[in-house]
């Protein structure tokens, strides 16, 4: 059959076609002036979703790495510090063998006296040393300086706090003897609020993290803590309320005045990464410590002031221990920096993975696309050159 | 007998005449959107001629067609109008949005964790937090404008409907009188037809033309539209609407009360309602979702942590403000960032951003099934798909429309070549008519001379 072809369907036929291919041309043009495959997100919904995923992995891979140059530094910085320790330390077991000896005199005795007493307030400054603002050996009481100069010769329970949130504007004071042998941070939160006969509480004694059962014997206003620490309440104008928090820091004997935990940030998904050396491990002999550092050198101080041969000569042993110690944690600094090593290796083969994947997804290929842009562009010219002889030849320009 | 030659000739010139006329009233209207090509039909009465009858040449099956696939067309293109607009909002493909914004705002926390006590470290968390819900915000403020713009669309959209409805009315009404000729009536009746179609386009309905030409239309579940020269017109009223007081539901004007809505279910009308009401809707929930598990999320962990003055952690995000609209970080934390709780315990340590920042890898939204970033990213990628396939669609329909439209021109529309070529004909039909009248002209004188 013939096909009857009437005015309009020339020029529809000829200006949809156009539009498509112009519309195409468009497209890659787009693509080669943004260098993107995906220019928004229809063009690609899957890839979009790929690539918003990777996007957040590699936000997450370089904030990894931001933590593990973080943690690197301070391990430096504690390594540093901590090999300083043991130089001390053998300095001090040098003068403990010499001194020991029959040939040391009184008077050599007492000049080393001197010099150990140095020694002890180099290891103070070591001990107590900051990193941007932080102690290094403080456990998580970073604002807290680590080590004082005079030694606890008992337990001591520190003064009651309230924090500067709380509604309850009475007093309260914190009494009993401290019975622990480490350092401890309790806290007590308000759970149900009202006068003394009313509220209920709980305890928590590692600063707040895990808390004990909810108790309600505060009619007395005083309550045991544990280990022998009480708190003892008065009522003020305001009622205590929940979440008021109280908190009493409680001291074992010795110089050391932060706690046994450690600081930590994220290396990896899920992964957290203890990077600081508490100093009640490495300078005391409280919880994971063996030896009071501190203690041993002011014991050789005394025997060396006082003469004593024997107690010089028992110094000895003791300072090897405590070389010991410090040596191993020093160590442990250099196992922990090569573990962020790899663990940075790690994330930076990932993060080269997650660009050439992003890559792959988003970018556009510009010589397939040149090659493409080309054909369309051939495919134009000829539409525009077929339009331009659209209407010409009709029976018009042969009838006179 | 020269008498008749005569008035033979008279009626063939006529004929011709007319036939040549209406050629030139079909290139006249070559251009003309919708135009029908007409026909001259000779038939002999007695020994002469006459045009019995000018013929519109048109096939109704394919106009019921063109509007059948007009209803596909005008539904998708509203739906593409709107998924456009939308995706410019959720176009992440140059970063900068929520999905960036969410990563920053853990890598803020994870910032935090290694210095608690940093102030430049709080003060990038709170302005973190702000780029986060002012984005949140923007969102939401974008999507509420394409719903507005789909509601002034359904409102115009009613009233266009009105005045088709009353146009084809009119038309009807002249139709059934008498003193139309033949090329008035085609006139007509193209008029109705692009009527027909242009209502094709915003609302689905079923239509049939009764024994004495007139156009009666129903909606998709029987209710009229025209009946001969009566029309039911649409409104729309504001207020009942469940999700927003602003939008609008369609009705019947003479019944108010009848929400419509549901009735409707192709053409632009039903495509912007469903935009409204569905698409945009179901994108604009889980955008809220989003904003209420991570003001939950965020606040709880917030509470269980402690700030530089050794109190509980108060709410980070404003809890009474929990949509995407609304979330915002709460006032007191800006007022003072040493109310950020980073803290785990009452020492001042890093703990509780740690733990903040690790709700990211947690699994939040769609009951415990995914992140919230994989949520968000599914969210766009499912904005991304409806756009797509709506363009797709579009492509779609527009190609089976330009079929359609073709082999309507193909029957319908006006050919040059044909029409020169009729001319001609006709032409010669004419030429030879008035031949014949001047052959007789001649006859007669020689007889008139015969008689003196």
């Amino acid at each position: 059959m013939v096909m009857r072809i009437s005015e309009n369907m020339k020029f529809n036929t000829m200006i949809d076609n156009m539009f498509k291919t112009e519309s195409s041309y468009n497209k890659l043009m787009e693509k080669i002036v943004s260098q993107k495959e995906i220019n928004r997100p229809s063009d690609d919904p899957i890839g979009m979703v790929k690539v918003l995923d990777f996007r957040k992995s590699r936000a997450s891979v370089e904030q990894y790495s931001r933590n593990i140059d973080g943690c690197e530094s301070w391990l430096t910085v504690t390594e540093s510090k901590l090999s300083a320790a043991g130089n001390l330390l053998i300095k001090a077991r040098e003068v403990a063998a010499a001194q020991s000896t029959e040939t040391a005199s009184a008077e050599t005795r007492s000049i080393e006296a001197e010099a150990v007493q140095q020694l002890i307030g180099e290891m103070f400054a070591l001990a107590n040393s900051k990193y941007e603002g932080r102690y290094l050996f403080s456990g998580t009481k970073s604002e807290e300086v680590p080590f004082s100069s005079s030694v606890r010769s008992a337990p001591e329970t520190g003064a009651a706090a309230a924090a500067a949130g709380n509604t309850f504007d009475g007093t309260v004071t914190s009494g009993g003897a401290y019975g622990g042998l480490v350092n401890k941070t309790y806290v007590v939160k308000i759970v149900a609020g009202g006068v003394l006969a009313d509220a209920t509480y709980k305890v928590s004694d590692d600063g707040g993290k895990t808390w004990g059962l909810e108790k309600d014997d505060l009619d007395s206003g005083t309550i045991t803590l544990g280990d022998g620490i009480e708190l003892t309440f008065t009522g003020g104008s305001a009622a205590l309320t929940t979440d008021d928090i109280f908190y009493v820091h409680a001291f074992a004997t010795g110089y050391y005045n932060g706690n046994s935990e450690e600081l930590s940030v994220n290396i990896g998904e899920g992964t957290p990464f203890a990077y600081s050396v508490s100093g009640e491990a490495a300078f005391t002999d409280k919880g994971e410590g063996d030896v009071d550092i501190f203690g041993i050198l002011n014991q050789l101080k005394t025997a060396l002031e006082t003469n004593d041969t024997d107690g010089i000569a028992s110094c000895i042993d003791d300072l090897k221990a405590a070389s010991d110690q410090i040596i191993k944690y020093n160590s442990m600094c250099g196992t922990r920096v090569n573990r962020l090593e790899i663990a940075k290796n790690n994330l930076a083969d990932l993060d080269l993975d997650l660009t050439k994947l992003i890559s792959n997804v988003e970018d556009a290929d510009i010589a397939e696309i040149m090659s493409k842009f080309a054909m369309k562009e051939i495919a134009l010219k000829a539409s525009y050159a077929a339009a331009s002889k659209i209407g010409n030849l009709t029976i018009l320009g042969f009838l006179r | 007998m020269s008498i008749d030659a005569l008035n033979t000739a008279k009626d063939a010139l006529l004929s011709h005449q007319t036939a040549i006329n209406l050629t030139g009233t079909n290139i006249a209207n070559v251009n003309t959107p919708g135009y029908t090509r007409q026909r001259p039909v000779f038939s002999t009465l007695g020994q002469s001629v006459e045009i019995a009858e000018i013929k519109r040449i048109y096939d109704r099956f394919l106009g019921a067609q063109i509007n059948e696939q007009m209803h596909n067309l005008g539904f998708n293109e509203a739906k593409k109008n709107e998924l456009d607009r939308v995706e410019t909002i959720f176009n992440e493909a140059g970063g900068g949005g929520i999905n960036e914004l969410l990563s920053k705002f853990w890598s803020a926390w994870e910032d935090l964790s290694a210095n608690p006590s940093g102030q430049a470290e709080r003060q990038v968390l709170v302005s973190v937090s702000q780029s986060l819900t002012s984005m949140f915000r923007s969102y939401s403020d974008g999507l509420l404008s394409v719903q507005d713009d789909a509601n002034a669309w359904i409102q115009g959209l009613a009233h266009q409907v009105n005045n088709h409805l009353s146009d084809i009315a009119d038309i009807n009404s002249k139709i059934t009188r008498t003193e139309n000729d033949d090329v008035g009536l085609n006139t007509l009746k193209d008029k109705r037809a692009a009527l027909l179609s242009g209502l094709a386009e915003i609302v689905d309905f079923h239509y049939f033309e009764d024994s004495s030409g007139l156009i009666n239309a129903f909606l998709s579940n029987g209710m009229p539209l025209v009946e001969g020269i009566h029309t039911w017109e649409l409104d729309v009223v504001t207020e009942n609407h469940v999700s927003n007081p602003f939008f609008y539901d369609v009705v019947f004007k003479d019944d108010p009360g009848n929400v419509i809505n549901g009735v409707i279910t192709n053409g632009k009308l039903a495509g912007f309602l469903e935009m409204r009401d569905t698409t945009i809707k179901g994108y604009m929930d889980s955008l809220d979702g989003l904003a209420a598990s991570l003001v939950d999320k965020v606040n709880t962990q917030h509470n269980l942590g402690y700030d530089m003055s050794q109190s509980s952690g108060e709410d980070f995000f404003d809890a009474a403000k929990t949509k995407a609209k609304n979330i915002e970080v709460s006032i007191a934390i800006i007022a003072d960032i040493n109310k950020i709780a980073a803290s785990e315990t009452v020492n001042g340590d890093g703990g509780n951003a740690v733990s903040m920042s690790d709700i990211k890898d947690t699994l939040t939204m769609d009951g415990g099934k995914s992140t919230f970033s994989a949520y968000y990213s599914s969210l766009v990628g499912r904005v991304g798909q409806d756009a797509a396939d709506a363009d797709r669609n579009v492509d779609h329909h527009t190609i089976l429309m330009s079929q359609l439209t073709n082999k309507r021109e193909e029957n319908s529309g006006v050919s040059i070549d044909e029409e020169m070529m009729n001319l001609i004909m006709y032409q010669t039909g004419y030429n030879a008519a008035a031949r014949i009248f001047s052959t007789t002209d001649e006859l007669l004188d020689v007889l008139m001379n015969l008689v003196r």
